[in-house]
């Protein structure tokens, strides 16, 4: 591997020209034209030829040049000369060369490989989109199976992605902003922050605003989206699902406002279940029954058109009274009465209802629209989620109870109605590719035509003793896995008998002792690693416990061709146009950086894996004919991405083309937005896996001392209180992080730009807490305070006494409070809110393992000084 | 780590805060302005009360005040070696009254010589001495008023966009010119009888304090930025200098002895030690009434 | 120019666009973004107002400028010519919306290590010891762009046009969402409007 190859144009007479590629301070990844002059860049800007991002940046992408320019930033491998690793601890670093570096890194790990492949642990950032083939081929080739990406995905993942994923076929959810008129986010900021469609997403919603469409924001913050929210309707932290399922309530029992033929077609509604709460099943081919109301008798799913088939009553299968699941969600729904959500929720139970009605009433069941010619159903309301109501241990019940309410009146993926990023694709006109819709599969339920981890949300996997680090393979409907950090782990390995521990980290580009929860469980974990590599662009806090950092190029220096694929994860959904981006170079790296693909295909070399590595790169590229990968050939990865993109475009479409004309675009067809309508497959209202999961799982975990407790993993949602709920004495006040519009994880902060406009905003660098509350504590807005757990985690910041924040929340934005020397711009700026967390399996959901972001804290003056 | 200073981190304290406090013209090379501001009304009031009692050495004295006055304006501004540039916009007070020290200095240097050299090469009722007087005049009534207006045509201080102001620097302009002839009288003997620049000095201090009090009932009851700055000024910023430096020693003292002085007789030392509060106190009603100047904020309290 | 409160999301792009559009030094925003809270819990709304030169109709700044440097464009920008400004700062007192700047230090973002290649290659259009502020990006509508912080704007919220062409879009805008400046009682006649939140 040389060098990065120079980029043409420099040094060829005068040097000015806009390059188009791909943002990456968020992982929303907007297109950008990058402006060089004389081999200095000097403006980015949005590609107005694609549709991510429409020609716009926001704040952060703007300020991409104060990144790379930072003089900070990592220039040549390092490795540490003390052998002591501690938070603080001064590694002792040695600049060496990159042969060095390599070498001793491939050594290790065709070692390692050898021995057991497993006990190679690879993180990365979630930020930098690109990094995901690359990481994912790596790990798929070298045969490890433990994959992380650190805080961002422990935190806002295992519940958004896996229920989105099972509901939606898609990553994540959004309203359909051109037609639809009423959205209530739970703890979400689509359109009015980062976020998987960023900039677009943003000039969507403005439209969407400016045409009327009434947004209403349940949060315990007023910012971003309730601030633009016609409706602001603050929440007690962690209590979504409390007023979801009250809303539920009102539209079914109440109004009776439910859309029953798309229950019965789209959903597993009509399946019959027993008293055991599982499916009836068909004897011969073990299909879930329905009840055929024509010939009033038990039939399978599939063998009896959906009008046919009932939502209520009791009917007989074989001597056994079942009912049909609808008919349980129906009486499960009457727990949940206004009032009982105001006391969960300290919402007014008259809001409760109205919010309940007006979201039935909105919804027009039953209407219809012709978009381009296509009918489709019109459905104008969308109840969406986010980060903010699954980061709880209650995460999967948070969230589906949100998700319920489209479910029930049938704005899933119709017109003007909650929708996936994309779930459906029919390609690129001139070769059909990428091709991917959802479809139907075991029990008539959906499987997502595309997902971005090794592993589909549904079918659901078989939980087995587990042989990786996370026990994701036990807990099969985890993601991303605190076992790998938490404070239980050796504990829970074990008891597991999980058969090896990791040996060696190799991190790209996480800071997983600030993003993952409090630093001195992560910092154990990290010590524990014989070997860490690190690659960065900065010295962070985590690099204290590397022992190789290897200097990645930034995005500006980087290429990948898909930055924004799987379509599912960042591209903009609902109608417009498909467009395929790629990111390339606009200069060359003033130092010793290299591309993090590059190392990677580079170690796969050294390390005499690129056989596998061929072989993962056409499974996940979905590479054919001519342009699959053969056999050992030593392909460089720009030359796989051209193979990717001829692969999907055609042969008159490779890198070089994209170089040039930066992106590829199509229209969508409404078939492909609001797919749902054409295609023949269900969704869960009923999990009725869940139980048969619990069964399975305990099998294996309580006997070994691990509790699954069952009330998670109930078939249909219900409130379940967090620890942070239960009462606390002296901690009252419930804190919790937000995302803030200026900053990305704990990225940003460094970023002077960004770092400035953080210090004059009012919230981003302080602790927001109500105005009264703060008032009634004796506190003064601007002062030092403490926010403590009973745990005794603490953190100090600046209070910022506001109206815009619910009298029991404590509000920190992102994932500040750096102190270390890599960062200096970062250092002392905000509050480090992960330090409150504890990271362990009672802090995190028995079901998909996501971590519980709330807290129970109590605030006090600083005195004295310092920190 | 802090961007270059502590002022950039006081800028930014400044722009997070409601109403920001406007440090140009007081901070660092703006005390320069200060000085040049009182040095400028202080000459010219001296300039008029010479004239007036004949008194030639206090004609030299002010001369010199007004020169170190100019010299003062170079140090503050940006680009001093542009000030020539300054005489363009005649609508701008501050071109005016750059124009007023030029025509002062010029006509002074036409009057002048006369009066202090016999063998100047053109006598004291020359065309040339008498155009000179005529000039300086013109000069002089320009410095009286025109600092005033430039704060009064600032725009985006409330607290200084008030008709008072200009009325409020020529009385201390005037104050400053009595006080600097006490001061040279006590210091170089007396020509001229201190019982009639006793009760002058009262009278005008007096008026003075009458008008600083009104500047600051009016200013009091107006809108909430220039509230604001009368708080700075009471209990902010402002207050230690503008309690001790601009009320008692500027105002207190030499009303004090004034009032003394109206019922009984007043040493010559005496009157000097008044003429320099009061001088000292003219100095400081101009850096107060800077120091607390607020902008308008522009976080609307509600636009619509 | 025409900014639209109810679209704007208060994402700092305006901002931070044209600061990298201009390079403007450390504590220098010829555009910012500014954020207020209004109401009292539980019924609160933040406003994002982004501001910047208005380019008034009868600025302030102009008429206190003893240099000329300041002045009033044909076109309607009001505009610094660094050459002759002298540095006197009384534009600063003048200006009622707070919009100008002046430094008379280097700063840079990156304190102890200099100027970034992206900072030397814009230095010189800050130099020290004059005022300077927005322009309305002269030298981008000369041929025929948009200001950098209208071309940016996520949410669409700023507009850029002909305010004596009745037809202009936003001549448009402002009849139709009742556009308004702020603080109209100073006679300064702001050529920014903003379309109510």
């Amino acid at each position: 591997m040389e060098a990065v190859p120079p980029i043409s144009g420099i040094g060829t007479g005068r040097d000015d020209c806009w390059i188009p590629s791909a943002c990456s301070l968020c992982y929303g990844t907007c297109s950008i034209l990058a402006h060089r002059v004389d081999g200095v860049l000097v403006k980015l800007e949005g590609n107005p030829e694609s549709a991510a991002g429409k020609g716009r940046l926001c704040g952060k992408g703007v300020s991409g040049l104060m990144t790379h320019y930072d003089p900070n930033r990592v220039r040549v491998p390092l490795r540490r000369t003390n052998p002591k690793k501690g938070m603080g601890v001064d590694p002792g670093w040695k600049e060496i060369s990159w042969e060095e570096a390599l070498d001793e890194v491939a050594r290790r790990l065709k070692k390692l490989r050898g021995e057991d492949p497993r006990k190679l642990f690879i993180q990365r950032t979630t930020t930098v989109t690109s990094s995901r083939t690359p990481i994912q081929v790596f790990a798929a080739a070298f045969g490890t199976p433990n994959r992380s990406s650190a805080g961002g995905g422990l935190h806002c993942g295992n519940g958004a992605h896996l229920i989105s994923g099972i509901m939606h076929a898609s990553w994540s959810v959004v309203p359909d902003f051109q037609y639809c008129n009423y959205a209530v986010y739970f703890g979400a900021s689509k359109g009015h922050s980062a976020g998987h469609a960023s900039c677009s997403n943003m000039g969507l919603a403005a439209e969407a605003r400016a045409r009327g469409m009434k947004m209403v924001v349940v949060d315990p913050m007023c910012n971003f989206a309730a601030a633009k929210a016609t409706e602001w309707v603050p929440i007690r932290v962690g209590t979504d699902a409390a007023l979801a399922l009250a809303m539920g309530n009102v539209m079914v029992n109440e109004l009776g406002i439910y859309d029953a033929p798309y229950l019965r077609a789209k959903t597993n509604a009509p399946y019959l279940i027993g008293p055991d709460k599982l499916y009836a099943r068909d004897p011969e081919s073990g299909k879930p029954l329905v009840w055929d109301l024509g010939a009033a008798a038990p039939r399978p799913y599939d063998a009896v058109s959906s009008e046919a088939m009932a939502l209520e009553g009791e009917f007989p299968v074989n001597g056994v009274l079942c009912r049909p699941a609808f008919e349980l969600l129906k009486n499960h729904l009457k727990n949940f009465t206004p009032e009982w959500a105001e006391r969960i929720t300290t919402i007014p139970a008259a809001d409760v209802h109205r919010l309940g009605s007006e979201f039935a009433r909105e919804a027009r069941v039953g209407s219809t629209i012709v978009i381009d010619g296509v009918t489709v159903p019109y459905r104008p309301v969308a109840a969406i989620a986010f980060r903010g109501s699954q980061g709880h241990v209650n995460s999967v019940y948070n969230f589906l109870a949100v998700d319920l309410l489209n479910q029930l009146v049938g704005s899933a993926d119709m017109a003007g109605g909650c929708l996936g990023f994309n779930p459906a694709c029919h390609g690129y006109p001139e070769t059909g590719r990428p091709y991917f819709v959802p479809k139907a599969g075991p029990d008539g339920l959906m499987i997502t035509g595309i997902w971005m981890a090794h592993h589909n949300p549904y079918p659901i996997g078989e939980p087995r003793m587990p042989e990786q680090i996370g026990l994701q393979d036990l807990f099969v409907l985890c993601q991303t896995s605190p076992f790998s950090d938490s404070s239980d782990r050796e504990e829970m390995w074990d008891k597991l008998d999980l058969p090896y521990r990791p040996e060696i980290l190799l991190n790209y580009g996480t800071n997983s002792l600030m993003s993952i929860g409090n630093k001195e469980t992560v910092a154990g974990a990290l010590a524990q690693f014989k070997f860490v590599i690190s690659i960065d662009l900065f010295l962070t806090e985590s690099s204290d416990f590397a022992d190789i950092v290897l200097p990645d190029c930034d995005y500006l220096e980087s290429l990948d061709s898909r930055p924004n694929f799987p379509f599912i994860f960042n591209l903009p959904g609902g109608l417009g146009e498909w467009c395929w981006p790629i990111k390339q170079p606009a200069i060359q790296p003033d130092g010793e950086q290299r591309r993090s693909s590059d190392i990677l295909v580079e170690l796969a070399d050294r390390i005499g894996m690129r056989e596998d590595l061929n072989a993962a790169f056409n499974v996940v590229l979905k590479l054919e004919g001519p342009f699959r990968l053969e056999g050992e050939r030593k392909y460089s990865y720009e030359e796989v991405c051209d193979a990717e993109l001829k692969n999907n475009f055609g042969a008159q479409h490779g890198l070089e083309w994209f170089k040039k004309n930066g992106v590829i675009k199509w229209p969508k067809k409404p078939e492909e937005v609001y797919w749902r309508h054409f295609v023949d497959t269900r969704v869960p209202i009923y999990w009725e896996f869940l139980p048969v999961l619990r069964e399975k799982i305990a099998a294996l975990a309580e006997p070994r001392g691990i509790k699954i407790p069952q009330r998670y993993y109930e078939p249909l949602p219900d409130w379940i209180p967090c620890p942070a709920h239960v009462t606390n004495g002296a901690f009252d006040l419930y804190a919790f992080y937000y995302r803030d519009i200026i900053h990305t994880n704990s990225f940003t902060m460094e970023n002077p730009w960004l770092d400035e406009a953080a210090r004059l905003d009012p919230y981003s660098y302080t602790i927001a807490i109500n105005a009264g509350t703060g008032r009634k504590k004796g506190l003064v807005d601007g002062e030092e305070i403490w926010v403590e757990t009973d745990a005794g985690r603490r953190v100090k910041g600046k209070v910022h006494l506001t109206e815009a924040v619910h009298p029991e929340g404590v509000g920190i934005a992102a994932c500040a409070g750096h102190w270390g020397e890599g960062m200096p711009i970062a250092k002392g700026k905000g509050v480090f809110f992960n330090d409150l967390l504890e990271v362990d399996y009672d802090h995190a959901s028995p079901v998909n393992l996501n971590l519980d972001l709330c807290v129970k804290v109590k605030v006090s003056k600083a005195r004295g000084v310092g920190r | 780590m802090a961007i270059a200073s502590g002022r950039y981190e006081q800028l930014i304290q400044d722009l997070r805060a409601e109403y920001r406090p406007q440090r140009e013209w007081i901070e660092r090379q703006g005390l320069f302005l200060i000085v040049g501001h009182f040095l400028s009304g202080v000459a010219a009031g001296t300039w008029f009360f010479s004239l007036l009692f004949g008194f030639a050495p206090g004609l030299a004295a002010a001369y010199v005040l007004a020169a170190v006055s100019g010299l003062a304006h170079l140090v503050f501004l940006g680009r001093p070696e542009r000030f020539w540039k300054m005489w363009r916009a005649r609508n701008s007070w501050i071109a005016r009254g750059f124009i007023g020290l030029t025509l002062f200095m010029l006509g002074g240097l036409l009057y002048l010589p006369p009066l202090f050299h016999p063998d100047a090469p053109w006598s004291g009722d020359s065309w040339i001495a008498r155009s000179g007087y005529a000039i300086s005049v013109a000069g002089m009534v320009i410095l009286l008023l025109y600092k005033g207006f430039v704060y009064a045509s600032s725009k985006g201080i409330p607290f200084w966009t008030s008709p008072i102001l200009p009325a409020l620097y020529v009385a201390y302009a005037l104050r400053g010119g009595v006080a600097t002839l006490l001061l040279m009288f006590a210091w170089g003997g007396n020509t001229v009888s201190p019982e009639r620049l006793g009760p002058l000095e009262l009278w005008i201090g007096l008026s003075a304090a009458v008008m600083v009090l009104f500047y600051l009932g009016v200013m009091s009851g107006a809108d909430p930025v220039a509230r604001r700055s009368v708080y700075e000024l009471v209990r902010g910023r402002a207050a230690v200098p503008f309690y001790l430096g601009t009320l008692v020693v500027g105002l207190v003292i030499p009303i004090a002895f004034g009032l003394a002085g109206v019922t009984g007789s007043l040493s010559l030392a005496t009157l000097a030690l008044v003429a320099l509060a009061s001088v000292v106190g003219d100095f400081f009603i101009k850096y107060t009434i800077a120091k607390a100047g607020i902008y308008i904020p522009l976080r609307p309290r509600s636009p619509r | 120019m025409v900014i639209d409160l109810k679209r704007c999301i208060g994402c700092y792009g305006c901002q931070l666009s044209c600061k990298a559009e201009h390079g403007t030094p450390p504590g220098v925003f010829f555009a910012r973004l500014l954020k207020q809270e209004e109401g009292h819990y539980p019924t609160v709304r933040q406003l994002f107002l982004p501001v910047l030169c208005f380019h008034c109709d009868e600025p302030a700044c102009v008429e206190v400028c003893p240099t000329g440097a300041s002045s009033k464009a044909p076109d309607g920008i009001v505009d610094i010519d660094p050459d002759e400004c002298v540095g006197c700062r009384a534009c600063m007192m003048a200006c009622p919306y707070s919009q100008r700047y002046f430094l008379d230090e280097e700063r840079h973002y990156f304190p102890g290590n200099g100027a970034t290649p992206y900072e030397q290659a814009r230095s010189e259009r800050h130099p020290s010891g004059v005022v300077m502020k927005c322009n309305f990006c002269r030298h981008r509508i000369s041929v025929g762009k948009e200001p950098a912080c209208v071309a940016n704007c996520p949410a669409v919220a700023r507009h850029f046009g002909d305010l004596d062409d009745p037809t202009s879009t936003v001549s448009r805008l402002i009849k139709e969402r009742g556009g308004y400046t702020l603080h109209p009682e100073l006679g300064t006649g702001p050529a920014v409007y903003y379309l109510p939140a």
